[in-house]
């Protein structure tokens, strides 16, 4: 069966090279797309991808949106897709032109910020949890207590990134709160726990992943991907999924509305949630990919890491943020601003 | 009756080796560890793992490092070469001829890049820019090469300025008592005494063009990816030290250009 597909996969390729020495656009988060899979697709498309590098969702909207940007997909965060459809600058998917589309894992598919996969595919997804050092402190860390509370080995030795969305929404949800919350109840408490705990954290920073290797930090709330290179370095270290509840991230793959190779496009979504070539993905940029069965074309040492593949009892526990309403981030900002000071 | 007081001098003021040390270790502490670390057998930006030039290798080796640089040198030597040549023009036009009305108006205008918030000209170049590409369909490095030109005027400008002002008329009123036409007296007899400043001009322009981040992450087009807009791209994820393997060789080439500069225009200053 698997060599049928593939010589299908190869006949079919040959035949588009046969007549298209295609052309396609691809923006996306600079040294986030494995030059390897890029490679592979052009093997067997004939199609030429040219990268395009951007650093923040911020300067790819604004390039995307002040039009003739010439790129023909993006790979937007989550909370940004929605502003892209919105102002319509993203082109309604035709899921009969992508037979993969059922490799998406179920999970991902109904997800808050494009249901029914409308506009976008899985590129890549994270978390944020705690990386903690074992040899400082060997009890539970799944809890977002211990940057809110740190127990007495950890203070003064715990670092916090500075991530307002990310560190606000982990305390509320230690507080009982949902993502955008409102209450002023859940924002007081979350206020006042902040504040007491920070003379307890060393620092916040970013560069999590040299420092947790080198034991300079004895914990710190963290990206899963960094905290996998933390413990490759240094296996003392470990990551805490925060049973509380704990941010998840995805940026998304979608086409651009004034694309001009809509067909290359398509054929690029429909390659990248083949489960192999989607393991290459992830093998490069060293995150989870959302496409059912990539994980048993993954390198051995993302294979089994308990940072990539999320053990079934805290799974329950991550949540997407959604794109908050401006009367909650002023909320946030504040509390923020006086966190910082 | 009272002293002569000595002719004021900065470096007799109290403190004033402490404070020159502590702002040059300051300025250059940073980079000095930027360079040190380029030289790291680990992985790490922070964290010493033994000598090593692999991160060379891999930089050097690597792909998209090649075309931007590439990319960033195309669009240096053409933004040096048309800024250096309007800035030329612009200092004749403003110093060999007397005082005249709006003189500093025009001054001003000359050097307005040095002056706008450079976030400012990028947005407005995007905005631009991108109904030139709508009606035109054009995208390729054009647009790049026009951007940097525009902003590397007013760096070709200054020292080529500078140099004009230091030669007084004489010359040129003689080759003109002796019948040359004003393009001959420019060509033979003002050109070649202005030409350190116009090299001087046109290095400065090249140098300021090859490290622009902002307007240029605005204005490329698919696929124009810059050596400064490729290294921003790489914070995504996790540095390496390849970024301080290709800052150091930025850093030594920019250097190397400035060493040359400063000897273009000290001689027969």
């Amino acid at each position: 069966m698997k060599t049928y597909i593939v010589a299908t996969a190869a006949l079919l390729g040959s035949t588009i090279c046969a007549y298209a020495e295609g052309e396609l656009n691809l923006y996306n988060w600079g040294n986030y797309t494995s030059p390897e899979m890029i490679e592979k697709f052009t093997a067997e498309t004939g199609i030429n991808v040219t990268i395009t590098d951007y650093d923040s969702n911020t300067t790819a909207l604004t390039k995307v949106e002040a039009g003739a940007s010439g790129f023909d997909l993006v790979v937007p965060s989550a909370n940004y897709i929605p502003i892209y459809v919105e102002k319509g600058l993203l082109t309604e998917l035709d899921h009969s032109r992508i037979p993969n589309i059922g490799n998406i894992a179920p999970e991902w598919v109904d997800v808050p910020w494009d249901p029914g996969r409308a506009h976008s595919v899985p590129w890549q997804w994270g978390s944020v949890g705690i990386a903690v050092n074992t040899s400082v402190y060997a009890g539970d860390p799944n809890t977002s207590e211990l940057f809110l509370n740190p127990p007495p080995e950890l203070v003064g030795k715990i670092n916090v990134v500075p991530e307002m969305n990310d560190v606000l929404n982990m305390a509320i949800f230690n507080a009982g709160g949902e993502a955008c919350t409102e209450d002023l109840v859940v924002l007081r408490t979350v206020r006042d726990r902040l504040m007491a705990a920070k003379p307890s954290w060393l620092s916040m920073d970013y560069g999590t992943t040299d420092k947790l290797s080198s034991g300079d930090y004895a914990a710190s709330v963290n990206w899963n991907g960094s905290t996998m290179r933390a413990r490759i370095n240094n296996p003392d270290v470990v990551y805490g999924y925060p049973i509380e509840g704990y941010p998840l991230f995805m940026d998304n793959v979608a086409l651009l509305s004034d694309a001009q190779n809509v067909d290359e496009a398509y054929q690029f979504i429909n390659f990248i949630l083949e489960p192999e070539n989607a393991a290459m993905i992830s093998a490069f940029a060293r995150y989870g990919n959302g496409v059912a069965g990539s994980g048993e074309f993954m390198p051995e040492d993302m294979k089994t890491a308990p940072e990539i593949a999320t053990p079934a009892e805290f799974a329950a526990a991550g949540q997407f943020l959604p794109t908050c309403p401006p009367s909650a981030t002023d909320l946030y900002t504040a509390i923020w601003t006086e966190l910082l000071k | 009756m009272a002293k002569k007081p000595r002719a004021f001098d900065v470096t007799t003021l109290p403190g004033f080796t402490f404070i020159a040390i502590l702002s040059f270790v300051l300025l250059y502490a940073p980079i000095v560890t930027l360079v040190i670390y380029s030289f790291n057998g680990g992985n790490s930006v922070n964290q010493w793992g033994g000598f090593s030039l692999e991160w060379y290798v891999v930089a050097f080796n690597n792909e998209a490092v090649q075309e931007a640089t590439v990319r960033s040198l195309i669009i240096a030597v053409w933004a040096a070469v048309i800024s250096t040549t309007v800035a030329t023009m612009a200092a004749l036009g403003t110093t060999r001829r007397g005082r005249f009305k709006g003189q500093t108006v025009i001054y001003i205008i000359i050097n307005q890049p040095l002056m706008v918030p450079e976030i400012v000209t990028a947005v407005a170049l995007l905005i631009f820019f991108s109904s030139v590409k709508l009606a035109t369909g054009y995208s390729g490095l054009g647009y790049l090469i026009l951007a940097h030109s525009a902003f590397c005027v007013p760096f070709a400008y200054l020292p080529i300025r500078a140099r004009l002002e230091g030669m007084d008329m004489t010359m040129e009123t003689a080759a003109a008592d002796l019948y040359a036409t004003p393009w001959q007296t420019f060509r033979y007899v003002t050109l070649p005494l202005l030409l350190p400043g116009v090299i001087a001009g046109a290095m400065l322009a090249f140098i300021i063009s090859l490290d622009n981040v902002i307007i240029t992450e605005f204005v490329k087009s698919a696929g124009q990816d810059t050596l400064p807009t490729y290294m921003l791209g790489q914070l995504r994820r996790a540095l390496t030290p390849e970024v301080n393997a290709i800052s150091t060789v930025l850093l030594a080439f920019t250097i190397l250009i400035l060493i040359a500069f400063a000897f273009v225009t000290k001689k027969r200053a």
